[in-house]
């Protein structure tokens, strides 16, 4: 698993120019569509993936971190610009970056969320390469009772965390594993829910799904909402001096305190799943202006608060990979739609991932390395291009993803009958997200279930009828029984 | 809260149909193994059931999101509409009308906007699939 020339050649692979022309491509393509209120990096992600179909597996992964990478940046732009977060992650981000911007200084706010997020993001993408091998040698040592409590437990977990309640998010998983088990049941091979058709005999495909649920729901309610097809204007004023169009070292510098703990908070709210960047953005922010001597000045454009926001949410980007390599549990939707691309290119994520595709993984880490320092220099050239891009009209930007959406299933789930199940999907997800059922933990659930219900058989099997026999799986059992406890505890301080 | 008791029975009408009438009708019976196909189906459409309960029970009333349902409707029908031309037609011809028709009732008026949206991204997405990735589009 440590083997030097696997991580070499892997760390190797990135060099090569495709990998690195993609991952330019997916950062550049983030930072644009992260700065156009409406798409986001999940949505682009979510079009992207089917896209990659043709390309070598580190490529086309690389690719969409980059895309996942360069949202984030990107997505700062337009919360600092008009107030409109590009990202919900970007939501912290507008409280301070939007006041500094109407001081006449719109382009150091987007540069300090730019150092800052680059900042963030290296800092647990390195948490990422240091801890998720270790921990996967941990993971090897787990059964099939391990690993049904520790699916049991990160149900709970997002189940807790995400929806309007416990209950919703207890009903969004339920609904996601019952939408898991049309298809063939994994022990008898007997037909399940497929109402006469054929095409889901190896279940409902998990990109239309996905893409339904994420992505076109979103922007249904992204379009039944607009009303005036008229976009924000602009204005960066052209006679500024250049200290309010930069940040100087001395500022980056002043705020290192503030990056860092944005950073530490981000990768370990990452690296549970279910929780989010935007919960990690605002405990960050919350928390720099907590320590601050001049708390007044938040809210106000205070620098502090852009690097505390941005730091802390594109940690989360990096720790989320922690669950998904490790253990093969996305811990948030991005996560979810790099494993459905994983599964594309014929990688299954878990810990066995290290000791198979071993080179792939750490070409993967070297591509997210690569990716922040593109972020960084494409971010110095692009940012006063991006924000023209927020001039595009709503119906223009959500009209041509809705086409992207479409081809884009068509390309990976099987042309027509693909997008027919992407749209059932799109109205579900449009119905759960008013009802405040949470489509995120629907589509976790969706991902999870084969694998849930295979491990279920086989405790069961081991089990041999003896639930007493439970006592020999110490670790699997404390999972199991702490799963429901977990799950009240978190509804009870939530509430 | 009383969304949440809408909501609640909704689900436990769910659960129910599933249990007496979906899962033995969708779902084999088989007299042996340790997880046969209708158990873990029975488990989580009672706990969905049991869902419904708690939000009739304890009703909580937040969380919500705003949706205008008429609107979002309309949308629907013409992506719904766009798939079945789609299979008669093919996506080349019916693509640029429906970006036009979704475009105008967005509210687009702008001449170049619309072009952009109804034949500016058609295009762009028929070179990059059919010409470059070699790929049929739907």
């Amino acid at each position: 698993m440590f083997d030097t020339a696997t991580i070499l050649a892997g760390l190797g692979d990135v060099f090569q120019l495709m990998t690195l022309l993609y991952v330019l491509a997916g950062v550049i393509m983030g930072q644009f569509v992260g700065a156009v209120p409406g798409i986001g990096p999940v949505m682009a992600t979510a079009i992207a993936i089917p896209f990659t179909f043709g390309m070598d597996p580190l490529a086309g992964i690389g690719f969409l971190v980059g895309i996942n990478k360069g949202g984030l940046v990107g997505g700062a732009i337009p919360a600092v610009l008009i107030n409109t977060p590009g990202t919900p992650d970007a939501a912290a981000t507008a409280l301070d970056g939007y006041p500094m911007a109407q001081q006449g200084k719109p382009l150091k706010a987007t540069k300090m969320a730019l150092y800052s997020s680059v900042t963030g993001d290296t800092f647990s993408d390195i948490v990422l390469i240091t801890v998720s091998a270790p921990l996967a040698i941990l993971t090897l040592r787990m059964g099939p009772v391990e690993v049904m409590g520790l699916m049991l437990l990160a149900f709970a977990v997002i189940a807790s965390l995400m929806g309007a309640s416990i209950a919703r998010g207890l009903a969004a998983a339920a609904l996601g594993l019952l939408a898991a088990m049309v298809g063939t049941d994994p022990e008898h091979a007997t037909p399940r829910f497929i109402f006469g058709n054929f095409e889901v005999y190896d279940g409902l495909p998990l990109a239309a799904v996905a893409i339904g649920m994420l992505a076109i729901s979103e922007l249904l309610f992204r379009l039944a909402r607009t009303r005036s097809a008229q976009a924000a204007t602009i204005r960066i004023p052209r006679d500024q001096p250049s200290e309010d169009r930069r940040v100087s070292f001395a500022e980056y510098w002043a705020c290192r305190f503030t990056m860092l703990r944005g950073a530490v908070i981000g990768t370990l709210i990452g690296a549970l799943p279910g929780i989010g960047s935007t919960a990690a953005a605002f405990m960050s922010y919350a928390s720099a202006k907590q320590v601050s001597p001049d708390r007044a000045s938040f809210g106000r454009g205070n620098i502090h608060g852009i690097a505390a926001a941005e730091s802390a949410n594109s940690a989360v980007m990096g720790a989320n990979m922690i669950p998904m390599l490790t253990l093969g549990i996305p811990g948030s939707v991005s996560a979810a739609l790099i494993v459905s691309a994983f599964m594309i290119h014929g990688v299954q994520p878990g810990p066995f991932l290290f000791e198979q595709q071993g080179r792939l993984i750490y070409g993967l880490f070297g591509a997210m390395i690569l990716a922040n320092l593109m972020n960084l220099l494409v971010g110095q050239v692009g940012m006063q291009f991006w924000v023209r891009v927020i001039t595009a009209p709503e119906s223009f930007v959500l009209t041509s993803a809705l086409l992207l959406c479409f081809v884009g299933v068509s390309l990976a789930a099987g042309g027509l009958f693909g997008i027919g199940v992407m749209l059932a999907f799109a109205i579900l997800g449009f119905v759960m997200t008013a009802f405040g059922f949470s489509v995120v933990v629907f589509v976790i659930a969706f991902f999870l279930g084969p694998r849930f219900e295979i491990s279920l058989s086989q405790t069961l099997a081991l089990l041999n009828g003896d639930p007493l026999r439970l006592l020999d799986y110490p670790f699997g059992f404390v999972m199991i029984v702490a799963a429901p406890g977990l799950a009240v505890w978190l509804a009870r301080r939530r509430a | 809260m009383q969304t949440d008791r809408i909501t609640g029975a909704t689900l436990i009408m769910l659960g129910s149909l599933l249990i007496w009438w979906i899962i033995p009708w969708q779902a084999e019976e088989v007299g042996y193994g340790w997880l046969r196909p209708r158990t873990l189906p029975y488990i989580i459409s009672a706990g969905l059931f049991f869902c419904g309960v708690w939000m009739m029970l304890r009703p909580v009333a937040e969380g919500l999101t705003a949706a205008n349902w008429p609107r979002a409707a309309i949308y629907a029908g013409i992506l719904v509409s766009g798939l079945a031309l789609m299979s008669l037609f093919g996506f080349l011809w019916v693509a640029p009308p429906m970006a036009l028709v979704l475009m105008l009732v967005v509210g687009e008026r702008r001449l170049l906007w619309l072009t952009a949206g109804a034949a500016g991204t058609p295009s762009a997405i028929w070179v990059c699939v059919a010409i470059l990735l070699e790929r049929p589009l739907p």
